[in-house]
């Protein structure tokens, strides 16, 4: 029987998905993640998917998302660790610092004014998608597509600073 | 920020939306530099990190956090380690609960000496040991915040749509996986039996691994171990310790057995290592003088562990 669906569509874009992996650094590995990818996607219980293609894509770019996160996480963990023992006073900075940033976020939110916020958040928080909340708000895609990438633009660079 | 940084963000932003279908775009930006990559994931992090600051801000009155709070200048090593203490804080300083405003609560109680078994749609379950208070979420399945008591989940994994849990200040995210969410007073504990989960995703990273445990009071994290085979004992009658102070363990079996189990101070603090079986305590309260060695007084009011004479 000749493979039907996803695994068809997985088939047929096999080499687009490598050239993506490889795009996204894992590299000389890019094969093997795809393979070990697939037997997990494959793995899952089967239901309709919208768009088989863009699903294999964004399941590799979690993949790499993912291995991005364990990797920096060995770090923050020693980091964790040995300012777990540190002082009181270092927890102390840290309230301070935490305290600071939701103050950063909240002036930024304010900065951003009310559409641009709402957008953020339905986009971000809610999983709302673009073209439904640019119907919610009634304005144009092209308009949630520029609020969005503005308040995410100014968020990013107040957590690059922080 | 950089252009490149930018771009990064911009695309963070469009890749994330479920309509989104121009991969072969993403691939040629990255193909361009062999660095943007790596700022494309420190992008998805950052917009991962503002959300969560964001989601727990309520909407539309950022105004008054800003009111007498000017931003001082950065902290270099205020680091990653902010997540849950900046939950935390979140909570103290401006005293909402890191509940999202779209969001359509509602919460789920057991009686003390109760268990209950939760269906999600997903078909991921929560069973919720006695004494226990969950918040669910009507317009996220995907979503849970263990408020008291104790609770052992069992997650169907999803890698586009990972299932987060909040305890205390404490964010975790599944990564496929069977695991046990416990509040006793300022601590919250986290137990891995299956799989694996993420604590404080967008700071720390910790990750759990099946047998792994990680105790959290305030910011700070413990890491230890514990037998796969303890973990959410509980709701198959079974109490398992690896040191745990009979404060603790006399509060488990208050919301477990139904009964009001109190300890006086002289022992609270002493640590108990061991595993309580819930039905024979149920019959017979001396046994667990036996185990814990202590005293168990009772009255009409409950059981009080008391120093043994």
């Amino acid at each position: 029987m000749p493979p039907t669906g996803l695994e068809a569509v997985y088939l047929d874009n096999r080499d687009r998905l490598v050239r993506f992996l490889v795009a996204r650094g894992a590299g000389d590995a890019a094969e093997d993640l795809l393979h070990d990818l697939w037997i997990k996607v494959s793995a899952r219980p089967n239901g309709p998917i919208d768009n088989p293609l863009s699903y294999l894509f964004r399941a590799a770019d979690t993949l790499m998302i993912d291995r991005h996160r364990s990797r920096i996480k060995a770090q923050a963990r020693d980091h964790a660790w040995s300012e777990a023992s540190a002082s009181e006073a270092a927890t102390g900075e840290r309230v301070v610092a935490a305290r600071q940033e939701v103050a950063r976020v909240a002036q930024v939110l304010a900065d951003l004014g009310t559409r641009r916020e709402t957008v953020f958040r339905r986009a971000r928080i809610d999983g709302v998608s673009q073209r439904q909340i640019a119907a919610e708000l009634g304005v144009s895609l092209s308009t949630v597509e520029a609020d969005l990438r503005v308040a995410c633009r100014a968020l990013a660079a107040l957590k690059e600073e922080l | 920020m950089t252009r490149i940084d930018e771009e990064a963000v911009d695309w963070a932003a469009r890749v994330a939306d479920r309509d989104f279908t121009d991969w072969d775009g993403f691939t040629t930006w990255l193909e361009a530099d062999a660095a943007r990559s790596a700022r494309y994931d420190a992008a998805v992090l950052a917009l991962a990190g503002a959300e969560r600051t964001v989601a727990q801000l309520p909407a539309g009155t950022s105004v008054v956090a800003t009111a007498s709070q000017k931003p001082g200048p950065a902290r270099p090593h205020a680091g990653r380690w902010l997540g849950a203490a900046a939950a935390a804080a979140v909570i103290g300083a401006i005293g909402v609960t890191a509940w999202q405003e779209r969001a359509k609560p509602y919460a789920v109680e057991t009686r003390a000496g109760e268990q209950r078994v939760l269906a999600l749609a997903d078909g991921s379950s929560v069973i919720l040991a006695g004494g226990s208070r969950v918040m669910l979420d009507r317009a996220d399945q995907r979503r849970a915040i263990v408020e008291a008591g104790e609770a052992l989940f069992r997650v169907r994994h999803d890698a586009a749509r990972p299932f987060r849990v909040d305890a205390g200040g404490l964010a975790l995210t599944d990564i496929g996986t069977v695991f046990d969410v416990k509040r006793a007073g300022a601590l919250t504990r986290v137990a891995v039996s299956e799989g694996a989960v993420l604590v404080d995703p967008d700071g720390a990273a910790l990750r759990l691994d099946a047998g792994e445990t990680v105790v959290a009071e305030g910011d700070r994290l413990v890491e230890g171990r514990v037998a796969v085979s303890d973990v959410g004992a509980w709701h198959e009658g079974r109490l398992a310790y690896d040191g745990a102070p009979l404060g603790e363990v006399a509060a488990d079996l208050s919301r477990q057995l139904g009964r009001r189990v109190r300890v006086s101070p002289a022992v609270a603090t002493r640590q108990f290592q061991g595993t309580l079986d819930l039905p024979s305590l149920r019959s017979d309260p001396a046994t667990l003088g036996a185990l814990l060695d202590v005293r168990v007084h009772v009255d009409a009011s409950g059981w009080t562990l008391e120093p043994r004479e």
